[in-house]
């Protein structure tokens, strides 16, 4: 490598450092602050953590009910994975099949994905009023049971596996269902992979939504609770640091842990759109 | 297996038919409960007088006339909308800046990429609580920075101020997405032939020419792709806002989305929030087609050279 080369990969380096640096300040800010065991509000603020406590994130369980917001988090996101999983298979799978008004449902999953959510708020809870789901796991998870990127993701997994086998199952006399659990999916856990993923984050992340139809504090999800602590203490306390980065950890693990799919499904999405 | 001879049932092709239609209702049940038919309820209730406890009446355009000659609050919220929307291009070149940097065989790539795009999946309530801090006037690390390096004496109410309210926000929204656009623009990037900058290298092309003449070209519809996610964020800003400012000071980072949640579910004119919602929506049409026509169009210039 000449000397300019190598010159330039080390500004290349030090741009990206420079970047990254910058990019990491708001989670280092952010977590300094909720293990700090000083008056957060003193000034000059240290830039290290004196004294590092876990006491805030004790303190949490104390000021408010977090385990109540938790499992409401957990069981909706659960519901809106398992659906997901389930629907969008089975029409990614009906859509790389051959039938009459294929063409018809295609074009309304597409021109469905260009409804941003926001944009129906008003009717969406007026519907969800009338079928009597406010305040209910199930009216926070139904408008995500099933979502057009990862349908797309199943079909094109689908598409990938070998004609040869699924019509070899067929002469064996499995059935429709039967070859979509035995043989497709075992094929696509990728897809699988990619689904839970995207849905998981979708949900725990979803915070409009609960607002609107929760108004009892017992059935509010993480980021509920996470906006009324707020309103409740301002920023008066380290716990509410804690409180947040107790509610980011998940995110953050699932993410570092399958980057890939979840790049893959933001990327097959974005192309397909 | 025992089944009614003859009929529907019977073909083959029939049975078929039924168990897709199967596989797809609950996921159209999803769409048209959820997409399709608050659409169209959104129009409809946007031309009536409607509350929960009045029947429904047919108005015509009075909900737009409202909005038109005695909502300044709407104008504001429009003018922020749009400011906000402006503000994406920066941030999608800055995007594509890092996307340069990032794409090629530089060692730890994949490092530089995670840490920013680690930012997306982030839960946007607990980044709006982050920012908070971050600005804040004493334990804020910004203004911290600030006053040590000398640049200020007083601390800026970053969140308070109403000039700086709304950059400020602005910027939070863009830290949290820079990584998504990041991300759109390294897989335009890589599925650019590579023999087309070797040609360019061969024929002599300056490093410029090839940025203008191959890449940003090759690039046109991931470019296109962050535009739209870019005019999408003034809708899903809603969370940032909320916890950040909640609209304030005043009305001085009130959004569009915002305007709507709080004349619907906070003053229950529903009716009105439905109009505001046909705008806003008709607002991100008009802006999805032209970038699209420029997308295209600039498309089909560089074919003719």
């Amino acid at each position: 490598m000449t000397r300019d080369a190598k010159l330039l990969v080390s500004a290349r380096h030090l741009t990206l450092m420079v970047i990254s640096f910058a990019m990491l300040v708001p989670f280092y800010w952010v977590t300094r602050t909720a293990v700090t065991n000083e008056n957060i509000y003193a000034y000059p603020p240290s830039l290290l953590p004196r004294d590092a406590h876990l006491f805030n994130f004790v303190d949490v369980w104390y000021l408010i009910p977090f385990p109540r917001y938790l499992v409401n988090s957990v069981i909706v996101s659960t519901i809106a994975v398992i659906g997901n999983v389930i629907f969008n298979a089975m029409a990614g799978y009906a859509l790389t099949r051959q039938f009459t008004g294929r063409r018809v449902v295609l074009a309304l999953f597409l021109s469905c994905m260009l409804i941003p959510f926001q944009a129906t708020i008003i009717p969406a809870y007026l519907i969800t009023a009338r079928m009597g789901l406010l305040n209910t796991y199930l009216g926070l998870a139904f408008p995500m049971l099933s979502t057009i990127v990862c349908i797309f993701v199943f079909k094109s997994a689908f598409e990938a596996v070998p004609k040869s086998l699924v019509d070899a199952a067929r002469i064996d006399g499995l059935t429709e269902w039967r070859i979509i659990v035995r043989v497709l999916l075992p094929l696509s856990k990728p897809a699988i992979a990619t689904n839970v993923i995207l849905t998981f984050i979708w949900s725990w992340n979803n915070f409009l939504w609960p607002l609107l139809i929760t108004r009892d504090p017992n059935m509010q999800t993480l980021p509920l609770g996470l906006a009324r602590f707020l309103s409740y203490m301002e920023d008066t306390t380290g716990a509410l640091y804690a409180f947040a980065v107790m509610v980011l950890a998940p995110s953050i693990l699932v993410f570092l842990m399958a980057q890939k799919e979840f790049i893959r499904g933001l990327t097959s999405g974005a192309t397909k759109g | 297996m025992a089944r009614p001879s003859g009929g529907w049932w019977a073909t083959r092709r029939n049975r078929q038919f039924a168990l897709i239609v199967c596989f797809l209702l609950p996921s159209l049940v999803v769409f048209f409960l959820y997409r399709l038919l608050p659409l169209g309820w959104n129009v409809i209730l946007s031309f009536q007088a409607w509350s929960p406890l009045k029947p429904a009446q047919w108005i015509g355009l009075e909900n737009y006339a409202e909005m038109w000659a005695y909502d300044d609050v709407f104008w504001v919220a429009l003018k922020n909308t749009l400011i906000f929307i402006a503000a994406s291009p920066l941030a999608i070149a800055a995007a594509l800046g890092i996307a340069l940097l990032v794409n090629s065989d530089l060692k730890g790539a994949a490092v530089y990429r995670t840490i920013v795009f680690l930012s997306y999946p982030l839960m946007a309530v607990a980044v709006g609580i982050i920012w908070r801090w971050m600005y804040d006037e004493r334990g804020g690390i910004i203004n911290y920075a600030l006053r040590a390096s000398g640049l200020t004496t007083r601390p800026i109410g970053f969140l308070q101020d109403f000039d700086w309210a709304l950059p400020s926000v602005i910027f939070a929204e863009v830290w949290q997405v820079i990584g998504f656009y990041m991300i759109i623009l390294l897989t335009g990037l890589q599925s650019i032939p590579p023999n087309l900058y070797e040609a360019a290298h061969i024929d002599g092309a300056p490093a410029r020419a090839r940025f203008f003449r191959i890449t940003v070209p090759m690039l046109r519809p991931s470019l296109f792709l962050c535009a739209v996610v870019g005019i999408l964020n003034s809708f899903g800003s809603f969370d940032l806002v909320y916890i950040m400012t909640n609209g304030g000071p005043g009305h001085a980072t009130e959004l569009l989305i915002t305007h709507i949640y709080k004349s619907a579910f906070v003053q229950s004119k529903f009716d009105y929030a439905a109009a505001l919602t046909v705008v806003q929506f008709g607002l991100l049409v008009i802006l999805t087609v032209a970038a699209n026509r420029a997308a295209g169009g600039n498309v089909g210039a560089v074919e003719r050279d």
